[in-house]
């Protein structure tokens, strides 16, 4: 598969994803096509990243995060929606499922061979490694689409209001 | 200048829709925003404290200097991001239009009662949102089907129970049982089948308070924004526990 076929079909299925995950949280109806995109871009950029440029997950997650609340701010004022709305359906798709599983089987085989040292070890130094990936990836994800709040404060806030009031003039 | 009693009346407004915005998973800062925004168009300084069951609200006329102070709970609501948008619209309405507090109070409704999305429609939506994760982690198409599967059912139970008012982390335990253990019979027939058992729970990974901690703790909220990830966590744990269940019972042929 060529690579731009590849992101396609990465970011096809990350849309459908952050799309259903974002209906469990009630979205105005005029959010979704918004919600698909960013998921798409957002998953198929750290899928880029990770696959091609060998950055980790973590950090990819950062940057396509980063990326996600870029559009959100431009697509908010396109929508009157605030960007938590819709960047945090977005960042779902990308959640570090695999290394969070991987942690709850580490743990459950690591006490089911309590009484084994050398294996009870490794399914402990198991845990620790997916735990540490899972709560890494998940903190950087949240951050790096909130930088847009502190960087662009005035913009951020007032996404909601009517754009001719936007100007900042108060009646 | 507000009379007290006039006072009173914003103070109970502004205490219903920031504990609405709290309780339905918009982060902190932007409902302390709202709420100031829209006492300011009447006049009356708003200070908040806020907390994970409780706010405390105190507004202030700022001719007068008469002071109003309530605690007031925040109700447990599902996450609702259409409330975040509509009632951030709200106040910027207020503000730019002066709107009369009746007027306000009217349009505050008009929003929390409108219908949402139909509960058939979330439960399609997430089992395809979940069943294309297993997907993209790589699964087979057998593996996704029966994501797909156990998804419908872990959601359809997860409603069930929430609408009998079952306790959170009963139901978030129960759901995950039922969908992995749903998900571990592609180990009969499937070599993604870790993929399957791995993707099967995440539909009920409670992805915005986590979020919202994290923003929260970063904006200088670290109380509330604690207390989210911690129920958060606690969440998660339910969650460990219920597919355990299936990881112990058949972890034999996983390790195979």
């Amino acid at each position: 598969m060529t690579l731009l076929a590849e992101l396609l079909a990465d970011g096809a299925l990350a849309a459908v994803a952050g799309t259903g995950f974002g209906a469990a949280s009630h979205p105005p109806a005029r959010a979704f096509k918004y919600i698909a995109i960013l998921s798409a871009v957002g998953h198929a950029s750290r899928f880029f990243l990770m696959t091609r440029c060998g950055v980790d997950i973590a950090t990819a997650s950062f940057f396509a995060s980063f990326i996600v609340g870029l559009l959100s701010l431009w697509f908010g004022s396109a929508s009157r929606c605030p960007m938590t709305v819709l960047y945090i359906p977005a960042l779902l798709p990308m959640i570090p499922g695999m290394y969070a599983y991987k942690s709850v089987f580490a743990l459950v085989m690591f006490m089911q061979h309590l009484d084994e040292p050398a294996l009870a070890a490794t399914y402990q130094q198991e845990l620790l490694s997916n735990l540490i990936a899972t709560v890494s990836t998940v903190f950087l994800l949240s951050v790096g689409a909130t930088i847009l709040i502190f960087l662009l404060p005035k913009k951020v806030y007032s996404l909601t209001r009517r754009k001719g009031n936007r100007d900042g003039i108060t009646r | 200048m507000k009379t007290n009693e006039e006072l009173k009346e914003i103070a109970h407004f502004i205490a219903e829709y920031a504990t609405c915005l709290l309780g339905s998973g918009v982060h902190t800062s932007r409902v302390i925003r709202n709420s100031c925004r829209i006492g300011e168009s009447f006049g009356v300084a708003i200070r908040m404290s806020t907390f994970q069951k409780t706010i405390v609200l105190t507004t202030r006329d700022q001719e007068s200097a008469n002071v109003h102070t309530e605690v007031i709970g925040i109700p447990a609501l599902p996450v609702n991001f259409a409330y975040n948008s509509e009632l951030s619209a709200l106040s910027w309405e207020a503000r730019d239009d002066r709107l009369p507090l009746d007027l306000l109070r009217e349009k505050f409704h008009q929003v929390i009662s409108r219908p949402t999305l139909s509960p058939r429609l979330v439960l399609l939506l997430v089992g395809l949102a979940n069943a294309s994760f297993c997907k993209l982690f790589g699964g087979s198409w057998a593996a996704v089907g029966v994501v797909l599967i156990a998804t419908l059912a872990g959601v359809f139970t997860r409603q069930q129970m929430q609408r009998r008012g079952i306790n959170h982390f009963i139901i978030f335990t129960i759901a995950a049982f039922v969908a992995s253990t749903i998900a571990a019979s592609t180990l009969a027939f499937d070599a993604t089948a870790e993929i399957a058992l791995a993707t099967s729970v995440l539909f009920l990974i409670p992805g915005v308070p986590l979020i919202n901690g994290v923003i929260d703790i970063v904006e200088g909220h670290a109380v509330i924004g604690f207390s989210r990830l911690t129920h958060a966590f606690l969440v998660i744990i339910c969650i460990t526990v219920g597919l355990s269940c299936p990881l112990i019972l058949f972890k034999n042929s996983l390790l195979l």
